[in-house]
């Protein structure tokens, strides 16, 4: 077990080493760079050639490169040089606010498409089954963004429920407690649906399935036999067991978690990952695209981790 | 910058552009229409379209929304007068009651108001004028507008409420340069050694001194400035609140605008202003903003490098209707290369008419008569085709290239519109890696062609990207720069331009308006082309 996590641990470290070095390559590959920003007639060609050598633009990659890794071993990701501040500050800003949004979501999605398996199992080939199949394989081909947007136009525009955009009112940035916490519950309503119905149909869809396997095994059977209800049979017995697929599904969500959905963030203004790293892109934001990309990569790393542990743990037959 | 001082009101009509400048405050005479008393308290709402990156002028790359929140918050030494149609901008008193030159011109010396604080309390003194100079000498700093205070020497305290600016030469645009700048916190930021300011973030110590101060900034979300009980400068503003809302999507922003959700949008897109407009809680205020639009042809580029050639293409395209259909009527058709709304501006410049015989005349004297299979254009069997670039960030430029490709398809020329990514194409603009691109610059009031038209000089990166070179237009442009008469200056400005739009070294298409999009019920609102938030101390809501 220590040994395997050991193992898992080093390739986990070599992978984000690994997609850090391509992404600098990418970035500095891509034409352009932070002192484009100074587009501007009133700004003479010397500032930007001034901006180049503070950024340390005018020294080759290799050395660039070498400087960037030395202080990210050392847990120093460097200042964005679009907002003046430590990488890290950013991203522990732009984190939690994604975390909100998309944990939510994710709940929604998994919460919603356990529920709804369930009712489908109820009378599998009823009409029920059948409409909530429809209904859920329709809404897994929507697009988020078109999802977002119609429920916007319904919900905010056509009938004025719930806001539009950010996290907070303008009255609500000025409040503190349990006031904040409400107006951010508010502003939470419809991104976090808007994330949560596509992928609900995806894993009702799994669930319906497995649900259906297991329940034709011969151990829901003899708990029938030995007088369990139907309902109590499909609850304690099969669920648990139809659930393990989905434990892979959830791990591999994860790393959405950390870098969010940025349509769904620029639809909603919401100030989080996915707003942040495209700016960083189109800004040329090197450090802060870095910092991003090595965040969301531990993140995959960790997802798949978790995800193995907890199979192990929920699978007797998986030994590590 | 934005005009203030109680001076004489100066209203002017000049081709047709109305700009009313140095209103009245509070206790002058209210505007005629409105006759309701203004009421105190109240926020108005305005969207951003992207975060500000800081509130340090001099960490910034010179965003005009930045810099029009930035303006809010500090005081320089003057307001600039929105008169630059009839003469180099006049300025007003700000945080500098008077100024007053020397008999040589060399020496410039403010007298500052006595009762300016910042917001901790802390006086504005000379030191603080003082202090500002360095920050935007120092190349530590390395702030973006270092070279604008080239010719000042050094800035000397003569006591807390004077200074004295020492000029190494004498020039037209002297005050400017000394006003340019905002005045920052000696006191507050001289704490922070200069080669930290670029990665220091100066919100948690913004001191400030201006109408509104900063009540709290959620990244990338809602930055909210609140009135400042404590500003010294008359009028106080009405308003208790100005709220930005950061809104990165164009149609939240309308529609939030239609919701009454924010009560601003700082830019309509012209195919939108007739929805807004016919929004009855809504109005457009439109102004003509000082910027222009061509077709940027390289002229280092064999196939653009003879004027005949480039006069054809300007020819052949029909730049009235293009612009009238892209813009909605919005946008007039530019000239030449000075506005048409600067004093510098030549009124004998003759528009190039649309006439595609014309062009095919030109065409033919340059060589260009054979026609290939597919009806292209060719000299030499090289046939006439080429790149018209485009950065994807912006639509109307996409509409206008397909203009101009249909347009010069007609004389047999073979446009191909390409889209680029907005840095990538900045990218490509600068380093002359391309054949032809849409672009637009953004003038400051000041009239000064040496970046754009000067000859790109040996150590390249100068904004002059289409690599233009002519050396009468570069002996004019110096000549003109060191006239310190502007009548004189104006002279050799006509000149320039009358060479410039001879060699057509771009198509000239188009000088743009800026539509801000306002909810009706803000009213005293003054907005015009030095700001948004020009008078913003006047705005009030009404019933």
């Amino acid at each position: 077990m220590v040994r395997w996590l050991l193992r898992r641990l080093g390739a986990g470290l070599v992978l984000v080493w690994l997609v850090a070095t391509v992404t600098f390559a990418l970035v500095s590959a891509a034409p352009g760079d932070i002192t484009q920003r100074l587009n501007d007639p009133r700004i003479p060609p010397a500032a930007r050639q001034r901006w180049r050598r503070d950024f340390g633009l005018d020294r080759p990659w290799p050395v660039r490169y070498a400087v960037w890794l030395r202080d990210a071993a050392m847990g120093d990701l460097g200042y964005s040089w679009l907002n003046h501040r430590k990488v890290l500050t950013v991203l522990g800003e732009a984190v939690p606010n994604t975390l909100a949004l998309a944990g939510l979501g994710l709940l929604l999605e998994i919460g919603g498409g356990v529920a709804l398996a369930i009712v489908q199992l109820r009378r599998p080939h009823g009409k029920g089954d059948r409409l909530i199949t429809l209904a859920s394989l329709s809404a897994y081909a929507l697009p988020p963004f078109l999802v977002a947007l119609a429920l916007l136009y319904l919900f905010s525009f056509r009938l004025p429920l719930f806001p539009p955009s950010h996290m907070f009112s303008p009255a609500g940035e000025l409040q503190h407690g349990l006031p904040r916490l409400l107006d951010l519950a508010h502003h939470l309503i419809l991104p976090v649906i808007a994330i949560g119905i596509t992928g609900m149909g995806a894993v009702a869809r799994y669930l319906r399935g497995s649900l259906l396997d297991e329940r034709s095994q011969h151990y829901v059977l003899a708990a029938r036999a030995r007088g369990a209800s139907e309902r109590r049979a499909l609850l304690a017995h099969a669920l648990p067991n139809a659930l393990l697929p989905l434990i892979t599904m959830v791990g591999m969500s994860l790393p959405f978690l950390v870098s969010g959905s940025l349509v769904i963030e620029v639809v909603f203004s919401w100030p989080g990952m996915g707003q942040v790293m495209y700016n960083a892109a189109l800004g040329r934001d090197v450090p802060l695209l870095l910092g991003g990309t090595v965040l969301a990569t531990v993140a995959v790393v960790a997802g798949n981790l978790i995800a193995d542990i907890a199979y192990a743990i929920a699978d007797p037959r998986v030994r590590l | 910058m934005k005009a203030h001082a109680k001076l004489a009101l100066v209203a002017t009509t000049f081709l047709g552009i109305t700009v009313s400048a140095c209103r009245p405050g509070h206790e002058g005479e209210p505007p005629a229409t409105r006759s309701e008393e203004p009421r105190q308290g109240g926020q108005v709402i305005v969207a951003l379209p992207t975060d500000v990156s800081t509130l340090n002028e001099y960490q910034s790359a010179g965003e005009s929304t930045e810099f029009a929140i930035i303006d809010l918050l500090f005081p320089t030494l003057m307001f600039e007068q929105p008169d630059y149609q009839l003469h180099p901008p006049s300025f007003g008193p700000r945080l500098a009651t008077s100024w007053e030159f020397s008999q040589d011109n060399r020496i410039l010396t403010f007298h500052l108001r006595e009762d300016a604080v910042w917001s901790d309390g802390v006086p504005v003194t000379a030191e603080d004028v003082r202090f500002t100079f360095s920050v935007q000498k120092d190349k530590r700093v390395g702030s973006a507008g270092l070279e604008i205070k080239d010719f000042i020497k050094d800035v000397e305290v003569v006591d807390p409420y004077t200074v004295r600016f020492h000029f190494t030469r004498v020039y037209p645009y002297q005050l400017m340069d000394a006003n340019d700048g905002h005045i920052v916190p000696a006191h507050a930021w001289g704490k922070v050694p200069f080669e930290k300011w670029r990665n220091t973030d100066f919100e948690p110590i913004l001191v400030t001194a201006g109408p509104f101060r900063l009540a709290s900034h959620n990244p990338n979300q809602t930055l909210i400035l609140v009135r400042d009980p404590g500003y010294w400068a008359k009028p106080h503003p009405y308003l208790e609140r100005i709220i930005f809302r950061v809104i990165p999507e164009l149609s939240s922003q309308l529609n939030q605008l239609m919701t009454g959700e924010i009560d601003l949008v700082q830019s309509i897109p012209p195919r939108e202003a007739q929805r807004i407009k016919d929004d009855p809680d809504l109005e457009i205020v439109e102004f003509p903003s000082r910027s222009w639009g061509f077709v940027a042809w390289n002229n280092r580029d064999p196939l653009f490098a003879d004027r005949r050639v480039r006069r054809a293409l300007s020819l052949g395209i029909n730049r009235k209707t293009a612009v009238d259909t892209v813009y909605h009527g919005f946008a007039q058709l530019a000239v030449g290369p000075v506005l048409s709304s600067m004093w510098a501006f030549n009124r004998n410049l003759q528009q190039l008419p649309y006439d595609p015989q014309q062009a095919a005349a030109l065409l033919s004297e340059a060589g260009w008569k054979e026609r290939n299979s597919q009806g292209v254009l060719t000299r030499n069997g090289r046939p006439f085709v080429f790149d018209l670039a485009y950065p994807s960030t912006n639509t109307l430029r996409a509409e206008i290239a397909v203009l101009v490709q249909s347009d010069l398809a007609r004389l047999g020329i073979t446009v191909r519109p390409l889209q680029m990514e907005f840095t990538a194409f900045v990218a490509a603009m600068e380093s002359g890696q391309f054949d032809a691109l849409l672009w637009a610059w953004e003038e400051a009031t000041k009239v000064d062609l040496t970046t754009i038209w000067s000859s790109p000089s040996a150590n390249a990166g100068s904004n002059n990207f289409i690599g233009y070179s002519n050396p009468e237009v570069d002996r004019l442009i110096a000549a003109a720069r060191e006239e310190p008469d502007y009548s004189r200056s104006k002279v050799v400005f006509d000149r320039i331009q009358e060479i410039i739009v001879d060699d057509q070294p771009v198509t000239f298409l188009y000088e743009s308006k800026q539509l801000v999009g306002i909810n009706r019920r803000i009213h005293g609102a003054d907005i015009n082309a030095v700001g948004v938030f020009f008078n913003i101390e006047e705005w009030y809501w009404g019933q």
